[in-house]
């Protein structure tokens, strides 16, 4: 009987490799796309890279009325212009996901310096136990580094940290309870859920003595995200940035772990110098932690302040053009280190544009919709932005129009280019305008009389003469509206404020 | 710890591994605590639940037997039916009876409400009451004899394979085999793994790939043609099956494995040439038992034609209402006992109930009419609700006649599914392991070299557990 299962072993074998090859061969590519284009970020970096920025959405987020739209990465490549930056952003991600992401940088790209992003919530454990961890960890499982047929045999049969939102739930709760404070000073509460019900019990009071709800659940939701203290010993966290340091001395990269800013200022004002107390040492811990491994941390914990916080009613590091300037300098800073010789101070004397072009490829130009670009279709380079089928607006200027001197503001000239399968739809070219002078303005084109043809590019082209009212508009919105079911395909976007 | 996971992956091997290298005497111990650390995967809690399920019906099975005169025999089986069907009905319907009143409360401007709960349903709980149950009532009637053994009862009631899906099976046929000594054979690891292959295939390829598409439509049916619909719906046909299907076979190869034989769950029963037969194929475990325990005790068909009828109203009800707590339920099991009657007195009448060859073109006409109706009648069980199905069923005869392009439904899935149902028309009437083994060397190994590149490459990616995990 040995034998026989033996053999029958051995023909499985035979099986499991010749599927492998046709796997690799016909298959693993279409479904890195569907089920793994995150590699896509680490594969869109050229071999050429000097530095590689890799973060989450606060890299990336920006405010309506910034008038430089960039990235961090991109303010940090300002600083260093003779230097190829790239970056690697994954909203939502942390070390976890940066680790997979760099052992998937290919040995032969010339990096020297990865800056890793050190987000200070991203220990706490409502971010650990985050109902986006099962999406993320799923997008990570084909670009694991096994052989494609077992990748693929992982994701069929879930060997991934698979849980339901329920327990995820339970298990930050559970974490909650069990990680009691241990401060030098007499503290009232034992953690941070008695923390947080205190709080939602108390409440914060308005000058008239009532409860301001919005505030209180600000403030609790303040404690529950920086109400922890980091135990380098059991966190997950320190884990994966332990590996990524293993990996950088392998790969023979520099390494910067970059300590984002927090919102202090407003922690501060609603909950206390307790909470204060915590961050810092947390940040104090991070930053002695990773230095005695021989890492250098760049602090910008309390850097930014409260009014360059884009998400007033949350917790998160999104951070508007004054922010992500603030953080890129003392990371440029920090970068002279290993760059010294290719440092510059950037240049931040313009104040205002007038010609705004987005081709969808160019990861600098960024305005809103980000999201809706795809590779499906493109008129230039390899991607467009896509309308409809549940994405209804394109990609969209967003942009401060009080900035521009009104002497050189009269009329806004569009020029676009569009592909459209059918005619089976009421798309829209649009505009809208907010002030504090004036109610919100829309106003709407019809695309389809003006273009009538179906399954080729077309340029589109419109003129809007800018009323007097919006002039000083805080901002303007410039997209395509599309709620139909039917794609429409944008690319080649250009818009021009004239005289 | 669902049968597609790695954890299962793993989790067979070692116990089967562990089982034939224990002494005999100790296997049962191993089997017990192998499957309660299977059950408490899903929620550690619920372990109480199935262990008072099992000591109620381990004591009321020893007193029965300690106390034969027919009064406190029946005071411990009103007990056991109190007992473990007040756990059921709390779980499971006791928010729908709330919910209920409540609305008549609000109704009749009655003032008060019924708080509600907020439990969650154990898994396989309807599954393991109603094997409970089954040996109880055995006993009472003196079927069966009391088990003495406390370890080999409570293995019954939690046998690993079967425990949260089935097949329900009776305590006369499983226990013995639990008992009995298996040799490790080459037969039973074959035989056993294939069924687990096919069992893989179905759910994961087939119900997987379908369970999307399905949820999809459900969940915003305005956005789609009637043909769209149309293809929901068969679509639910073949994922439900395959989902249940699924587990069931994985289920039977597991136990396979160590030399214990579940019964068939299914025997193609979309190939049934009416409803009595469908449900002579389709949860067979489930249809006998309230056959035995329901329908006979009712007096099966030997009354007169209107209590009958009535009786086979009475037991699909109670069938649709065992699936769930919901008003779509008992509409699905009414529907299918009313199609069940007006099936036979059409047969009587018109004298059509002949044996039909199998394949033959009658058999197949037949085998359609039948299909098309269970799809429609799936309807109310996909359904969350009454209105839900009603929109699906005016959706399906007043929109458009073509396919819209957000139903994208991949090549694959439609080759596999065409795979499936003609494996399916060839099992008629023969399970997967015995029609395999039939085979030649190369044919079978091409047959598993295909299945496993389904499974691996071709298995559906998101986390659809097992539907009947639910009931």
């Amino acid at each position: 009987m040995c034998k026989k299962i033996l053999f029958k072993i051995f023909l499985l074998s035979i099986v499991i490799v010749i599927i492998n090859f046709i796997y690799s061969k016909w298959f693993y590519e279409s479904d890195i796309q569907k089920h793994s284009d995150i590699i896509n970020l680490v594969r869109d970096i050229p071999n050429d890279a000097d530095i590689i920025y890799i973060g989450e959405s606060s890299n990336i987020t920006f405010r309506g009325d910034d008038i430089d739209k960039r990235p961090i990465s991109a303010f940090i490549g300002d600083f260093f212009p003779k230097l190829n930056t790239y970056d690697i952003t994954k909203p939502a991600s942390h070390a976890g996901i940066y680790k997979v992401l760099l052992e998937n940088i290919p040995t032969d790209n010339q990096v020297k310096t990865i800056v890793v992003t050190l987000n200070l919530r991203s220990f706490n454990a409502e971010w650990i136990y985050s109902n986006l961890e099962t999406p993320l960890q799923k997008s990570l499982v084909l670009i694991k580094q096994y052989p494609p047929l077992f990748n693929r045999f992982l994701l069929s049969f879930k060997g991934y940290d698979i849980k339901s939102e329920s327990e995820r739930e339970q298990q930050c709760r559970k974490k909650m309870k069990s990680d009691k404070f241990k401060l030098p000073f007499d503290f009232q509460f034992q953690n941070v859920i008695e923390w947080d019900n205190w709080m939602a019990n108390s409440g914060i009071k308005d000058s008239s003595g009532n409860i301001d709800y919005e505030q209180t659940k600000l403030a609790c939701a303040y404690i529950k995200t920086y109400g922890f203290q980091i135990d380098t010993t059991n966190n997950p966290r320190i884990k994966d940035f332990n590996e990524i340091i293993k990996l950088a001395q392998k790969r023979g990269w520099n390494l910067l772990f970059n300590l984002l800013a927090e919102n202090t200022e407003k922690a501060k004002e609603l909950v206390g110098d307790d909470l204060i107390f915590m961050i810092n040492e947390n940040a104090k811990i991070l930053e002695q932690y990773f230095q005695n491994r021989g890492v250098k941390v760049v602090s910008s914990l309390n850097s930014v302040e409260n009014e360059q916080f884009i998400d007033q009613d949350w917790t998160t590091e999104h951070y508007a053009e004054k922010g992500r300037k603030t953080v890129a300098k003392n990371v440029s800073e920090a970068l002279k280190t290993w760059h010294n010789e290719f440092y510059v101070e950037a240049d931040y004397s313009i104040t205002y544009h007038t010609d705004f072009f987005n081709d969808c490829d160019d990861k600098n130009v960024v305005w809103g919709q980000m999201h809706t670009i795809t590779t499906e279709l493109a008129y230039s380079g390899k991607k467009s932005s896509l309308t409809g089928a549940g994405n209804d607006f394109s990609i969209t200027l967003e942009y401060p129009l009080k900035v521009i001197p009104d002497s050189l503001k009269q009329n806004i000239a569009i020029e676009l280019m569009l592909n459209q399968a059918s005619l089976n739809h009421n798309t829209m070219l649009v505009m809208e305008a907010y002030g504090t002078d004036f109610n919100p303005y829309w106003v709407g084109f019809d695309l389809k009389s003006d273009i009538n043809e179906v399954n080729k590019w077309v340029k589109y082209n419109k003129n809007i003469i800018i009323p007097d009212t919006i002039k000083q508009a805080d901002l303007i919105k410039i997209y395509i509206y599309n709620p139909s079911q039917e794609k429409i395909f944008i690319d080649d976007f250009r818009i021009t404020v004239e005289k | 710890m669902l049968f597609n996971t790695i954890e299962y992956v793993l989790f067979l091997p070692i116990v089967v591994i562990i089982y034939f290298l224990l002494p005999h005497k100790f296997r049962w111990i191993l089997l017990l605590a192998a499957s309660y650390f299977f059950y408490m995967s899903w929620k550690v809690e619920y372990v109480f639940l199935i262990a008072i399920s099992t000591l109620v019906g381990y004591l009321s099975g020893v007193l029965m037997e300690k106390y034969p005169d027919k009064k406190s025999k029946l005071l411990l089986l009103i007990f056991n039916l109190f007992a473990n069907l007040g756990i059921l009905f709390f779980f499971k319907y006791f928010n729908f009876v709330a919910e209920n009143i409540n609305l008549l409360f609000d109704k009749l401007e009655f003032g008060r409400n019924i708080p509600l709960m907020n439990v969650l349903l154990p898994v396989g709980i309807s599954f393991y009451t109603f094997q409970t149950l089954s040996y109880s009532i055995d006993v009472y009637f003196g079927r069966q004899k009391a088990e003495k053994h406390l370890g080999y009862f409570a293995l019954y009631v939690s046998f690993f394979p079967q425990l949260v899906a089935g097949p329900i099976e009776r305590f006369s046929r499983l226990t013995p085999q639990l008992k009995a000594k298996h040799d490790f054979t080459y037969d039973n690891l074959s035989n056993g793994l294939r069924l687990i292959l096919y069992g893989l295939f179905i759910k994961m390829v087939i119900a997987d790939n379908l369970a999307g598409i399905v949820d999809n439509i459900y969940a915003t049916p305005g956005n789609y043609s009637s043909l769209d619909i149309l293809t929901g719906m068969v679509f639910y046909s073949f994922q439900i099956y395959s989902d249940f299907y699924g587990y069931s076979v994985i289920a039977i190869g597991s136990a396979k494995i160590m030399g214990v034989n579940l019964m068939n769950n299914f025997k193609t029963p979309y190939l049934a040439k009416n409803i009595a037969e469908f449900w002579q194929r389709w949860h067979i475990s489930l249809s006998t038992w309230f056959r035995d325990y329901l329908y006979y005790p009712l007096g099966g068909n030997r009354v007169k034609k209107s209590r009958w009828a009535i009786n086979i109203l009475i037991v699909f009800v109670v069938s649709g209402i065992w699936h769930g707590a919901n008003w779509t339920f008992l509409i699905w099991g009414a529907l299918f006992g009313i199609l069940y009657i007006l099936e036979k007195i059409i047969n009587s009448t018109f004298r059509l109930e002949k044996e039909h060859k199998p394949y033959s073109l009658w058999h197949i006409l037949l085998s359609i009419k039948t299909f098309g109706l269970v799809t429609l009648i799936w309807v109310f069980f996909r359904s969350q609700s009454f209105g839900e199905a009603i929109n699906i069923f005016s959706l399906l005869f007043s929109g458009t006649g073509q396919i819209t392009e957000a139903l994208i439904i991949p090549g694959y899935v439609w080759f596999w599914l065409i795979v499936f149902i003609i494996t399916d028309i060839l099992l008629y009437n023969k399970r997967f392991d015995s029609w395999l083994a039939n085979m030649p060397l190369i044919g079978r190994w091409i047959i598993y070299g295909i299945f496993i590149f389904s499974i691996i490459v071709h298995a559906g990616v998101e986390n659809f557990p097992f539907i009947y995990f639910q009931f």
